[in-house]
């Protein structure tokens, strides 16, 4: 067992841990950064496409083409409808105003863009790692690779710590600390496919839920569109995504309609040309495939459609050079195009909007414990069009600096050695135990269970059909699992029983609160009850554990300067409503 | 139950023989390779074969997938592929295949390698 001492521990390797780290150093911290995966490499953000959203006034600063009508009061108008008004309008305007100085500083540190449009430069989610990466590195962060931490400790109700586990030996690392930010992103390996990295099991979420903080948001949850469900290689992969915004084409079922057409053609259109289109596809995609139109391996068919198939090659080839996009080769994916067949697509797990509850410093309700970009509750509300790679940066420089300011108050360094000893124990129970079920098979159900019964469409009965299952699995299944192989070193059963608890934990949290909100509004959408509700719901579900149980609470939305409606609106005409406030910017946000 | 879920990961097409290098330095004096026989389709990654293995075969297996991206962008599922390079999510599994671990880098436990961790703790 090693030791590490900090003022600040980041939990989390992607972009919103790389620009808390910096965040902390700002600060006069020292910091410790733990990824759970490769350096610069992990979570959702060097898979992002990636688009940086600022401003047009504010891209126009950086010297870029930006919208020259657009204002800071244009952007925060259409993320308050884009979110249906279910954002926190403060964090809204903290991302609306501090993206320009963001996007200056990543571009400062080596992030080069590739184009831009009125509302985003256009880059690579790699690139913006690097760029972090390499500004980390020169402030002095100390940096931990492949070290995923379990369990995060107090003394006297305030955070002291943390329990990780150096994934490549399976030595435990204490990690003494005065503050601790969750950065661990989402919970995407609950389900497949999706679209982020496997080690997103919601771990900042479910240790900040034990530790006592309150959560909020989980019913909803973004699935990016026409993501590709077949052949298993292209499973997850954005391309198909993509070409849907940047080469047109259109959606058929299995009985080979044009499904879209059913629906209001503004709408449509609209859903096509911007980020809608993740919450429109995937909605009206899991309804064909609900009504028992699914293609064999349950989606929809992605056709080139209208669009000639010589105009259509062009369009994808100026995008992706020899049908290659970022590592993957899809040369063999022209001839379902040109053959009209199509590629097998659905929605895909992609974003998480629910989270730990922050204030306007991104600290939790528990002293000490501060969170980041996606693990903490979304600013963009019931559903985001606007970027999360710009969510990341902002929120992650805020709780960075925070969390530094917090920790220089700290008089010394506490210890909590029964709380520790008793981690320790619970940590490595497993290895003492004998084999029983497999726990990778116990989590790929769970991955199909979710899928099935939580996705872009919901009801009462599967939603309780799934919280049987969490429960079921929670209390008979999780205590007993043991992984075969008895050596520490990259004992991957060992790890997915750690994670077990984790997936289990926010995706019962997930259930609870989408079972709770009888409405349908952004991303969540549930068929017994096809309206949003706005007299009853302009409401944040919150849960937090008390005595062992989880206690759930409503609180109102915090309003800044824009007024929610009122009144119960059908779905798709509330939709609607919402795209038609935008403003006169164009652009695909 | 396990025949049905096996049905539902992977329909079955054809098998093919998947020999993978084995070795805990925890435990184990030398390397040896096992050979696990598996269903593939078309399209089928060496990591979808791997994933099959792990969760229907030999539970001990270990390879990089903990934080693996599948899309062949954090490019740490490299190994040897019969005898070449290549990233495990994005080459496909067409017939019989052997895989060994990266060479020049300390073996973790079998596929996996020391690789990295500039300043791994």
């Amino acid at each position: 067992m090693r030791t590490r001492q900090t003022d600040v521990l980041i939990v989390g390797g992607g972009g919103a841990g790389f620009r808390a780290a910096i965040g902390a150093r700002e600060g006069n911290a020292s910091a410790v950064l733990a990824s759970k995966g490769p350096l610069a490499r992990s979570g959702a953000s060097p898979m992002a496409g990636a688009d940086l959203t600022c401003h047009g006034q504010g891209m126009r600063q950086a010297g870029f083409f930006g919208e020259p009508r657009d204002s800071e009061e244009k952007f925060f108008n259409d993320i308050v409808h884009q979110g249906c008004f279910l954002n926190d309008q403060h964090l809204v305007e903290t991302y609306v105003r501090d993206g320009p100085e963001r996007l200056l500083e990543t571009l400062a540190w080596g992030c080069k863009p590739r184009f831009s449009d009125e509302r985003a430069i256009f880059t690579s989610g790699t690139g913006i790692m690097d760029a972090h990466l390499r500004e980390a590195k020169r402030l002095g962060v100390e940096l931990l690779e492949d070290v995923a931490v379990l369990e995060i400790t107090k003394h006297d109700g305030v955070v002291n710590g943390a329990l990780a586990l150096d994934i490549h030996t399976g030595e435990l690392i204490v990690i003494n600390c005065k503050a601790v930010v969750m950065a661990t992103g989402g919970w995407h390996k609950a389900y497949t496919p999706v679209t982020g990295s496997k080690e997103l099991t919601g771990d900042g979420v479910a240790m900040g839920f034990r530790a006592g903080a309150e959560v909020g948001n989980m019913e909803f949850v973004t699935f990016a569109c026409n993501i590709p469900l077949w052949p298993p290689v292209w499973r997850g992969s954005i391309i198909t995504y993509v070409m849907g915004i940047m080469c047109g084409g259109t959606l058929e079922n299995a009985d080979r309609e044009r499904f879209l057409e059913k629906y209001d053609p503004e709408t449509v259109s609209i859903a096509s040309h911007t980020e809608w289109n993740k919450s429109f596809f995937s909605n009206v995609a899991a309804q064909e495939i609900r009504a028992g139109k699914g293609s064999p391996h349950g989606g929809v068919y992605y056709v080139a459609g209208d669009t000639p198939w010589e105009a259509f090659e062009a369009r994808v080839l100026s995008s992706y050079p020899d049908w290659k996009f970022k590592g993957a080769d899809f040369s063999d994916m022209a001839e379902l195009f040109r053959s009209g067949e199509g590629v097998e697509v659905a929605g895909a797990a992609e974003y998480f909007e629910g989270g730990l509850c922050v204030d306007k410093h991104f600290a939790t309700n528990v002293p000490g414990l501060y969170a980041a970009g996606e693990c903490a509750i979304s600013l963009f509300g019931a559903n985001r069009v606007a970027a999360a790679t710009m969510e990341m940066l902002v929120t992650g420089a805020i709780a960075g600096r925070a969390a530094a300011g917090f920790a220089a108050k700290q008089s010394s360094f506490a210890s909590n050695t029964d709380h520790l000893r008793a981690l320790i124990k619970k940590v490595e129970a497993p290895l003492g135990r004998n084999a029983g079920s497999s726990p990778g098979r116990v989590r790929a159900k769970l991955q199909r269970e979710s899928h099935e019964k939580l996705g872009p469409v919901r009801n009462a009965e599967e939603i309780q059909d799934l919280l049987k299952f969490v429960k079921d699995t929670q209390e008979s299944v999780l205590p007993n699992l043991a992984p075969r192989s008895k050596t520490r070193a990259y004992n991957k059963e060992w790890i997915e029983i750690l994670e077990l608890e984790n997936l289990l934990k926010v995706i019962e949290l997930s259930a609870v609160a989408a079972e709770a909100r009888t409405e349908s509004r952004g991303v969540h959408y549930r068929e017994e009850f096809p309206s949003t509700d706005n007299d009853q719901w302009l409401v944040e579900i919150v849960l937090h554990e008390k005595d062992g149980a989880t206690k759930l609470a409503k609180r109102p939305v915090s309003v800044t300067s824009l007024v929610p409606p009122s009144g119960s609106i059908p779905y798709f005409d509330m939709v609607k409503r919402m795209m038609l406030a935008h403003s006169d910017v164009g652009g695909h946000h | 139950m396990d025949g049905e879920e096996r049905k539902e990961a992977v329909p079955l097409e054809k098998t093919v023989n998947v020999r993978v290098r084995r070795y805990d330095p925890a435990t184990d004096t030398d390397s040896r390779y096992d050979t696990f026989e598996v269903p593939v389709v078309h399209g089928m990654s060496v990591l979808d074969a791997l994933d099959f293995i792990y969760e229907h075969l030999d539970g001990t297996l270990s390879y990089y997938d903990h934080a693996a991206c599948n899309q062949g962008i954090c490019k740490r599922c490299l190994i040897q592929i019969n005898g070449e390079t290549g990233l495990m999510c994005q080459t496909r599994v067409e017939g019989d295949v052997t895989l060994d671990p990266l060479p020049r880098f300390d073996v973790v436990k079998d596929l996996v390698t020391a690789r990295g961790g500039e300043t791994r703790g």
